[in-house]
């Protein structure tokens, strides 16, 4: 089987665990809804700072949203030695990162829909303007964001590391995609939606440059 | 080479150490050290196991056994030491080795959310096994009525009974059972008997840690360790 092929299975399994599970509907979602309802009101009830601030929440809802997310992409992993099965399997250690990267977006994207959706009841954005900018800021993000917690989560678990080193490694990291991610969001629902491109350029450059890095990184992590 | 029109040419490449002159051993470890933070759990083991042994490994808890075949597994690095499994180096030829080799270890290494059927095939599509022997291993282990069941609610003994059945699938050179009969009944644990059997049957080498002093009665050899370090063996004939 290709790398492809066996990132592809470990995918399809994760998702899989996921449906059975129902971790992202009954945890994730109700974590970023809450968090989105805490921002709100903590904001006080003025309609445009609450328009003007939807984008920066929305994304700092998703990034929150998505460490649990990558917690317990490798959580399933954890819980009976399963990861050590996926290591001693003779594959290329980079389809594990890339399959398991591939489940969190689909996972992610599934949460960003109903998440966006609740912005736009709760905070008023409007998300017809650029459709297909904000679509883009939210793949490309959400690749970044996945790339980088398919990284470190599997540090996370790993014996003698603590979990807790997983947010301190993961949130720093995943800054330029909360930059370039609001500022995208911002341009393509209030802003001049043509002007969205650099933001864009940056969030694919970060996706390649640590899918690049990433990749060899991992091998090393789980094999040394 | 083997000819790929010759199926049975095929199989005697694969099998352990075919194609080799002089009979490189099944594993070969030297001077083998491995160190936890500051906590020897090897101390310069040397080991040679021949193709086609079976050797149990017994010993207190925290003697090393464990870590020895993780060794040999290539899912632990040794600290110093250097050693070959099937004539191929530790490091350099690890994913040769996993792929001749199967560790069964106290962890069950199933996924608590799929059944035993999928997690079975989800070991082929990594191993490249026929999805087809998924059904007759887990009838040989007598699972097949729940086989279709989360994992999540399968006993400590179901459990180990679906580890079993992966080694089935892939019929492997060097099987590695780590603590084997723990928490099974006794026909499970003739079942793992078995398949020491079969697997030294057809070529394959065996290597076994277990506390169980009544197992062990198709092993070939006896080591006995302790504090990180193999003593003196006891040689016996196979019954």
């Amino acid at each position: 089987m290709s790398a492809l092929g066996q990132a592809l299975a470990i995918a399809k399994k994760d998702l899989r665990i996921e449906v059975r599970g129902r971790h992202v509907a009954g945890t994730i979602l109700p974590f970023a809804g809450t968090l989105l309802i805490a921002f709100g009101l903590s904001l006080g009830p003025g309609r445009s700072l609450l328009r003007q601030t939807a984008p920066g929440l929305l994304w700092l809802a998703v990034l929150f949203a998505s460490v649990l997310a990558f917690r317990q992409a490798y959580q399933a992993e954890g819980e009976d030695g399963a990861f050590e099965s996926l290591i001693l399997a003779p594959i290329d250690k980079a389809s594990v990162f890339l399959g398991k990267a591939a489940a969190v977006v689909v996972e992610l994207l599934a949460l960003e829909a109903v998440v966006v959706g609740l912005v736009v009841v709760l905070f008023d954005l409007p998300v017809g303007h650029a459709p297909v900018v904000l679509a883009g800021a939210f793949v490309l993000g959400t690749i970044g964001l996945a790339v980088v917690g398919s990284l470190f989560g599997a540090l996370a678990e790993m014996p003698r590391t603590r979990e807790a080193i997983f947010p301190l490694l993961v949130l720093p990291l995943c800054t330029p995609v909360l930059v370039a991610g609001v500022k995208a969001t911002e341009l393509a629902t209030t802003g001049p939606a043509g002007q969205a491109g650099s933001w864009l350029g940056l969030l694919l450059a970060f996706d390649v440059v640590v899918t690049g890095v990433g990749s060899p990184l991992f091998v090393y992590l789980v094999e040394d | 080479m083997a000819s790929l029109t010759d199926p049975d040419a095929l199989l005697d490449e694969h099998k352990p150490d075919a194609g080799r002159t002089g009979a490189a051993p099944a594993v070969q470890l030297r001077a083998i050290t491995r160190v936890f933070g500051v906590a020897p759990a090897l101390v310069r083991v040397d080991l040679r196991v021949e193709a086609g042994e079976v050797l149990l490994l017994r010993g207190p808890n925290g003697a090393g056994k464990s870590t020895l075949l993780g060794v040999i597994a290539t899912a632990i690095s040794p600290t110093y030491g250097s050693g070959t499994v099937f004539g191929l180096d530790l490091v350099a030829g690890r994913d040769e080795i996993r792929r001749r080799s199967e560790l069964v270890g106290h962890r069950t290494r199933l996924y608590e959310d799929l059944s035993a059927t999928e997690n079975l095939r989800f070991v082929c599509a990594l191993h490249g096994a026929d999805e087809r022997r998924v059904d007759p291993a887990l009838e040989r282990v007598g699972l097949a009525p729940v086989a279709g069941d989360r994992v999540r609610g399968y006993s400590q003994g179901m459990r180990q009974r679906v580890a079993l059945a992966r080694a089935f699938l892939r019929s492997p050179d060097l099987l590695l059972l780590d603590e084997p009969y723990a928490g099974l009944d006794d026909p499970a644990k003739d079942l793992v008997d078995e398949e020491i059997r079969a697997t030294r049957a057809r070529g394959g080498t065996v290597i076994v840690a277990t506390h169980d002093p009544t197992r062990g009665s198709a092993a070939t050899r006896s080591l006995y360790m302790d504090g990180g370090r193999l003593l003196p063996e006891l040689r016996r004939a196979a019954r």
